[in-house]
């Protein structure tokens, strides 16, 4: 509903790009996936280094929160750590248990 | 390598940092005002806001950096910074890779991060948004997607970053509105004593032409906050293009070195005439295999890559020498027109391949096509494991004329030295609409210190010789502001003077990104390099 109201009112005043409390899920689409996503930097490198079907983060079973957490906070190899400004510590723990599919 | 590869480099010494106590006071102050959860000054949070893309990674570590969320917020720390006279260094959403990340020109600068500004008003009848700095390419196309409004942004190469951001650094796109900072249109700014000021129509305060007039009365001043160090704009007007009917082209091989210029001398006409309105931008044989594959999987020798990889390469990806993706927009009938006209013109140079190309509101894009149309992407920074491991990338970028002889000759003196220092070639010729850029990118390999070694005497050598015959650079990384502003010496550098002279008496405190694009203000105008 707030969505809708968002979609109507968007022409005539200033819009948030974030509607209010996304999920991990919406927060990794918005935050992640330019890199993480069917064709970008991120997958393209991992498809390097593993199975190329796994390559999109959303596919792989063997990540834990803590990992997500600590790799996007220093970088991995090429990908740019991500600061705290652009995503919040808040926000990367709901990104990091949606990768993780529950593992701490 | 000859003498003067080995002199020392420039890039040792030290700017001085403002002392930590007075850091610690500022940023105390600071955090009353924006709250501790916006407030990053750890070790990790020093790293992440520093250069990522560095040739040297420890020059331009920031003491911390503080993400507001609004331009009352803005006003408030500038204030705060020049009270305490601590420099502080803006990003819009700090994704500048290859020009400094999010890094300050002065280590122990305060980073203002806007990446939580992310406000967007789209007038889709005028084609124009207003943009908060926070905003990336991704977030403005999705905003335009999802609400199916007809208008499409250009893109850059690697379109993480802010739209703004990336507008005020003049970047560049592949559509008619590839060159970014014509978009603009008025601007909301903060001046360094924190006053809050609005650009051309925005200076009447119910004027319904903000986004449509660029200019208002009197003089402009958009331009004066682009690249420079004069205020820090918290919103801008951008010109957004009506979806076309119809965009058709033809991706264009040509075989051999020496076609770039009659390909410049073909395209040039076409585009100053405007039968071409888009930024056509020529690229070597090298534009594939160095985002799509590593280097290992070529050769194992150093040194340049070989005229026989060269052709290897060219043969896996059918590509030519050079080639270039020529495209028109708009209603199909002009398009149809103006197709005839381009297929004429290029057959006359008898291409190595012509591929037609046609998209309809509707079809599909492929994401290797998205640049052309408006859809942002990051595939291309995949060109930063060429080597294998941590890499990426240094720009060198002179603006040229579109003279297809010229640039001959600026494409065999840099091919030259690429080979001299033994770097692998990636190069582009973007068309504007009466100049031309030569953006050429150096690969960086940041596990091989003898190679990185090698990259400033290169990029110096590039540059004075780019000098030599007339050629400054449209943009640079943080090393190299102080240089490339150092070519635009006339009258014993009398713009520069103008611009201290102007930074001096708006920024008396000397706290705005001292040293952006080689603009120092009176407090720190020792640290000047060259």
């Amino acid at each position: 509903m707030i969505r809708l109201v968002l979609i109507a009112l968007s022409v005539l005043s200033w819009t948030a790009v974030q509607a209010a409390e996304p999920d991990g899920q919406q927060l990794f689409h918005r935050k992640c996936a330019m890199c993480h996503g069917a064709v970008g930097m991120g997958t393209g490198l991992l498809a390097r280094r593993m199975k190329p079907e796994v390559a999109q983060l959303e596919k792989r079973d063997d990540l834990s929160a803590a990992y997500v957490e600590r790799a996007a906070r220093i970088g991995v190899l090429n990908m740019p750590p991500i600061t705290r400004g652009d995503v919040s510590d808040a926000q990367l723990a709901l990104i990091a248990r949606y990768l993780s599919k529950g593992k701490p | 390598m000859g003498h003067q590869h080995e002199k020392v480099s420039h890039l040792d010494a030290k700017l001085t940092p403002p002392p930590t106590a007075t850091l610690d006071k500022a940023l105390k102050a600071m955090t009353a005002v924006v709250g501790s959860g916006a407030v990053f000054a750890t070790e990790e949070d020093r790293d992440a806001y520093s250069d990522r893309f560095p040739i040297d990674p420890h020059r331009h570590r920031p003491f911390a950096a503080i993400a507001p969320t609004t331009a009352e917020e803005v006003q408030a720390l500038v204030r705060i910074a020049a009270a305490h006279r601590v420099p502080i260094w803006t990003v819009s959403r700090g994704k500048n890779l290859g020009y400094g990340t999010a890094a300050p020109v002065v280590a122990g600068s305060i980073v203002l991060d806007l990446s939580r500004m992310q406000k967007i008003e789209v007038d889709v009848e005028n084609a124009t948004v207003l943009l908060e700095p926070g905003v990336g390419f991704f977030d403005l196309y999705d905003y335009l997607q999802t609400r199916n409004i007809p208008l499409w942004l250009s893109v850059p190469g690697n379109s993480w970053g802010s739209v703004i951001g990336n507008a005020l650094d003049r970047g560049l796109g592949y559509t008619p509105y590839g060159e970014h900072t014509r978009n603009l249109c008025g601007m909301e700014v903060v001046l360094p004593d924190g006053e809050m000021i609005r650009t051309g129509m925005g200076a009447m305060p119910n004027a319904p032409s903000w986004q449509l007039h660029k200019y208002g009365y009197g003089p402009a001043w958009d331009q004066l906050f682009v690249q420079s160090n004069f205020g820090i704009v918290t919103k801008a007007g951008m010109w957004l293009m009506p979806t076309p009917e119809v965009v058709r082209g033809f991706d264009v091989e040509m075989d051999r070195m020496e076609d770039l210029g009659p390909l410049i001398d073909t395209i040039g006409p076409l585009r100053r005439e405007g039968v071409l309105q888009q930024s056509p931008t020529i690229g070597n044989w090298f534009r594939a295999a160095n985002i799509l594959t590593t280097r290992h999987q070529w050769t194992d020798q150093p040194g340049s890559l070989s005229d026989e990889v060269i052709s290897a390469i060219r043969k896996q990806f059918g590509l030519g020498w050079w080639g270039v993706s020529l495209r028109l927009y708009g209603r199909a009938t002009v398009v149809q027109a103006n197709l005839d006209i381009l297929e004429k013109a290029l057959n006359a140079i008898k291409p190595m391949s012509m591929k037609p190309f046609t998209w309809r509101p509707g079809d599909p894009i492929a994401p290797t096509a998205g640049g052309w149309m408006g859809v942002p992407m990051t595939f291309p920074m995949q060109s930063a494991n060429w080597f294998g491991g941590r890499g990426g990338h240094i720009g060198f970028s002179p603006v040229l004329t579109q003279s297809g002889k010229l640039a001959m000759e600026q494409f065999n003196r840099t091919y030259a030295r690429y080979k001299e220092f033994g770097m692998d070639y990636q190069a582009s010729f973007a068309f504007g609409e009466r100049h031309m850029l030569n953006v050429n990118a150096v690969l960086l390999n940041l596990d091989d210190p003898q190679f990185m070694k090698r990259v400033d005497p290169f990029l110096r050598t590039l540059i004075a010789d780019a000098k030599a015959h007339g050629y400054g650079e449209y943009r640079a990384h943080i090393d190299y502001m102080d240089l490339v502003s150092d070519c635009y010496d006339y009258n014993h550098h009398a713009l520069r003077r103008l611009n201290e002279r102007v930074k001096d008496a708006l920024d008396p405190a000397g706290i705005l990104a001292p040293g952006k694009s080689g603009i120092w203000p009176a407090a720190y105008r020792k640290e000047r390099k060259a």
